[in-house]
């Protein structure tokens, strides 16, 4: 017998003791309720299973006698009645006037402990869930007699309506330039849409156009903001078009015939597009001229202004001539009427925009 | 996110020297504004001393259906910095530019040895610096000094818009007067505008519905002169009339020429059942276009005369259909809520007008042809009736006040449902009908 099969006996026979004897065949007592119970007597427990008893049922009831018949009506007698007694009362003694109330001192409040420090209120809480209303009233389009792309909200009475939106500037006292005068503007109020008078008072949509979209993830802790760097990084459409501008500058250099340094980025593209749409008035278009396309080239001048006489349609689509004519004249007046103060347009970057042409496309302006 | 944008910058730096631009700058404008074109109009000079006041008059006129459009909008003449002194001095744009006038219209008045009023005028593009179109003259009666002023207006506004001319128009309706339960009715007459009111019959008996033939010079309408609903034609201007061909006993109503203007289409109630039928109006002959057991009425034929399109209850309340004008099987086209009727046809031949009761209120509204598209422009207690201006741009139509000293009234709207607007008369009015552009 080695020392293997002993340690191994040994073990087997502690294991095996440990279960008969630690209990490990033991099972847990059932669980069970008490319930407390009050001994009786058998004459006790008879009376309860007796209960009370219907009451027995009536034969006889009481009725009362019918009155005799030949039974004269009672004579009435009645006596006038007495006549109130009007007796005036006797006039009351006048009171006798109140004395004057008697004024205590009044002690003037005591100071009240005021604080210089503001109160701190507790910030907002910023993921509230926030009930939707069933119906609420649908916010109507105000029937402003200008459509434009861009809704503008009314302005102050005492601004002049102008194309751009223009703050009004004084000279300042300590500026040594002389600072011209200038007027406060602004855009004249515009709707987006044209509203009819069906449309103004329609409730019938007067649920909410969406709902409040919760939050998918918690604001930063404020205190996370002190790691940001200072500069705010630049925006991936920025980045994209400094890229762009670099790459298309290299490549105009290496052209030959191509406008030198870097092009039009797509927001001095956009400007110039929002500047010409803010002027493009197809209000007074028929309804053939709405659909007619019309590519209008216009020559600029170094001072971004058009030169008037280069304007000329280079083609137009989906209307006839006539309606041509009228679609290439409301795009000819956009132009020069926006363009009468020289457009936003870089300097640097003449070569690119001397020459433009330009698309006018009403699809989206026929009915809104 | 950082090694997707540097891998899209690496392919644009590497694709955009091919890219690179090598001609003009392109660029796309899809939304611009719709607003009133700001226009001036100062006074006609005067070439002679007999056109003195009518330059001012006209000027006014001209001014006046312009903004009435909605599409327009004047510059009061104490903006002017330029006067304008002579028919053919040059333009000085840079001083109409100054007030943001966008068009510029100019003219001259004379009276001839004959006595007829001439008036010559002139549209320029400001901005531009150039002439609209070409110089015009127009010659008539001085009394006629109106019209030439709303041709003068119709030549600005389709040179500009591009739309069809429908100034010098009229309208025939039913001018109403006293309380609801004992209204007085009759025919009248007027330009579009209001003016020159003329009465076609007394008002001894009631009349409805007046429609204009395709020329302009004939009036159909229903009266209950003998006692029941009859269908009379009027000359406008002779005033003579006689009544169309119809059996004792039918009611027959809600008459409209055809666009040859020899045909007739109308409805007959006999026996509690109103179908369709349709008539030369030369020959009395008629043909019966409906038989249902249903109401059929207020029919419109389409500009091209080949389809009528009508009102009708077969499905139990009432909608539009669209049939041949010789007829058959009918086409329902209003699916919408609510109850649809009288029906007119564009004279464009791309929408319909009707009227539409929903929701205890009544519409103006358009739709295509097929039914698709509906657009609702007005909403009041009572709209009804609507009829198109020559040019298909315009709708006229009833409006009628809650209570009992409630009135009818003219109002017109355009088409997109902006410029809403009543239209000016002596007296309650109701059932227009618009005539075509005169001659």
């Amino acid at each position: 017998m080695n020392l293997g099969q002993i340690i191994s006996g040994a073990g087997h026979l502690a294991l095996i003791g440990w279960a008969v004897f630690g209990g490990a065949f033991k099972s847990e007592p059932l669980p069970f309720e008490v319930t407390e119970v009050t001994a009786i007597s058998a004459e006790d427990f008879a009376a309860l299973m007796d209960g009370p008893r219907a009451p027995d049922a009536v034969a006889n009831v009481n009725t009362p006698e019918p009155p005799a018949e030949g039974e004269g009506a009672p004579e009435l007698s009645s006596t006038a009645d007495a006549a109130p007694d009007n007796a005036q009362p006797e006039a009351a003694a006048s009171a006798e006037p109140d004395s004057a109330p008697e004024i205590p001192d009044v002690a003037p409040p005591a100071d009240a402990e005021v604080s210089d420090e503001p109160p701190v209120l507790d910030p907002p809480q910023d993921d509230v869930a926030a009930l939707v209303p069933d119906v609420s009233p649908r916010p109507q389009p105000r029937p402003a007699p200008r459509v434009a792309p861009e809704p503008v909200a009314q302005p102050e009475p005492d601004v002049t309506i102008d194309d751009v939106d223009q703050q009004e500037a004084a000279p300042a006292e300590t500026a040594e330039p002389v600072q011209e005068d200038t007027e406060a503007t602004a855009r004249e109020e515009a709707t987006t849409e044209i509203v009819t008078e069906a449309e103004e008072n329609d409730v019938a949509n007067a649920a909410p156009p969406r709902s409040v979209r919760p939050r998918t993830r918690p604001e930063r802790p404020a205190a996370q903001d002190d790691t940001q760097p200072a500069a705010r990084p630049q925006t991936d459409e920025s980045a994209v078009n400094d890229a762009l501008a670099e790459a298309l500058g290299q490549a105009g250099g290496e052209g030959q015939g191509a406008p030198q340094g870097p092009p039009l980025t797509a927001g001095e593209k956009d400007a110039l597009r929002v500047a010409v749409q803010n002027c493009w008035n197809v209000g007074s278009l028929s309804s053939q001229a709405l659909r007619t396309t019309v590519v209008v080239a216009v020559t600029m001048s170094e001072d971004a202004k058009p030169v008037a006489s280069s304007i000329r349609m280079l083609s137009a689509s989906g209307g006839d001539g006539a309606a041509a004519k009228q679609a290439y004249e409301a795009a000819r007046r956009a132009i020069i009427r926006c363009g009468a103060g020289g457009f936003d347009l870089p300097v640097e970057k003449y070569d690119h925009w001397r020459d433009i042409e330009m698309t006018f496309n009403p699809e989206r302006m026929r009915i809104k | 996110m950082r090694v997707f944008l540097s891998l899209v910058l690496a392919c644009l730096v590497w694709v955009m020297p091919a890219l690179a631009q090598n001609g003009p700058l392109r660029i796309e404008i899809t939304e611009g504004v719709i607003e009133p074109l700001p226009f001036a109009a100062p006074d006609f000079v005067s070439d002679n001393a007999a056109g003195a006041d009518m330059g001012r008059k006209i000027a006014e006129v001209v001014a006046a259906d312009l903004t009435g459009t909605g599409l327009f909008r004047e510059i009061q003449p104490d903006a002017f910095i330029s006067r304008v002194t002579s028919f053919s001095s040059p333009v000085q744009y840079a001083d109409w530019k100054a007030i943001n006038a966008q068009a510029l219209i100019t003219g001259a008045v004379s009276v001839d040895s004959a006595g007829k009023l001439v008036v010559r005028f002139r549209l320029f593009d400001v901005f531009a610096g150039q002439e609209l179109g070409q110089g015009l003259q127009l010659v008539g009666t001085q009394d006629g000094w109106r019209r030439i002023a709303h041709k003068v207006a119709d030549q600005v506004y389709s040179r500009i818009t591009g739309e069809a001319p429908y100034f010098d128009s009229r309208i025939v309706f039913v001018a109403e007067s006293g309380p609801k339960d004992q209204r007085s009715k009759r025919l009248a007459i007027m330009d579009y505008d209001g003016a020159n009111v003329s009465y076609l019959t007394d008002s001894a008996s009631i009349v409805l519905a007046p429609r204009f033939s395709p020329d302009g010079e004939r009036v159909l309408y229903t009266s209950y002169e003998s006692g029941f609903p009859r269908i009379y034609v009027m000359n406008v201007g002779s005033v003579q009339r006689r009544v169309l061909e119809s059996q004792d006993g039918q009611m027959s109503f809600a008459p409209r020429f055809g666009p040859d203007g020899r045909t007739v289409v109308y409805s007959v109630s006999r026996g509690g059942n109103t179908d369709l039928f349709r008539m030369d109006i030369g020959t009395g002959a008629s043909t019966r276009l409906t038989s249902a057991p249903s109401i059929e009425t207020a029919p419109s034929f389409s500009p091209d005369g080949t389809r009528i399109v009508f009102e009708s209850d077969r499905s139990g309340t009432p909608q539009l259909y669209i049939m041949a004008a010789s007829g058959g099987e009918a086409q329902r086209i209003s699916f919408g809520q609510g109850r649809y009727g009288t029906p007119v046809w564009s004279p464009r031949g791309d929408l319909i007008a009707f009227t539409k009761q929903s929701k205890g209120r009544f519409h103006i509204g358009v739709m295509r042809t097929d039914g698709s598209e509906e657009r609702l422009l007005t909403a009041s207690f009572l709209d009804e009736g609507p009829t198109w201006s020559p040019n298909g741009r315009v709708i006229m139509f009833t409006r009628e006040t809650q209570g009992a000293q409630g009135s009818a009234s003219l109002y017109s709207v355009d088409i997109t449902g902006r410029n809403l607007r009543q239209v000016p008369t002596t007296t309650g009015a109701s059932d227009p009908s618009w005539s075509p552009l005169q001659e």
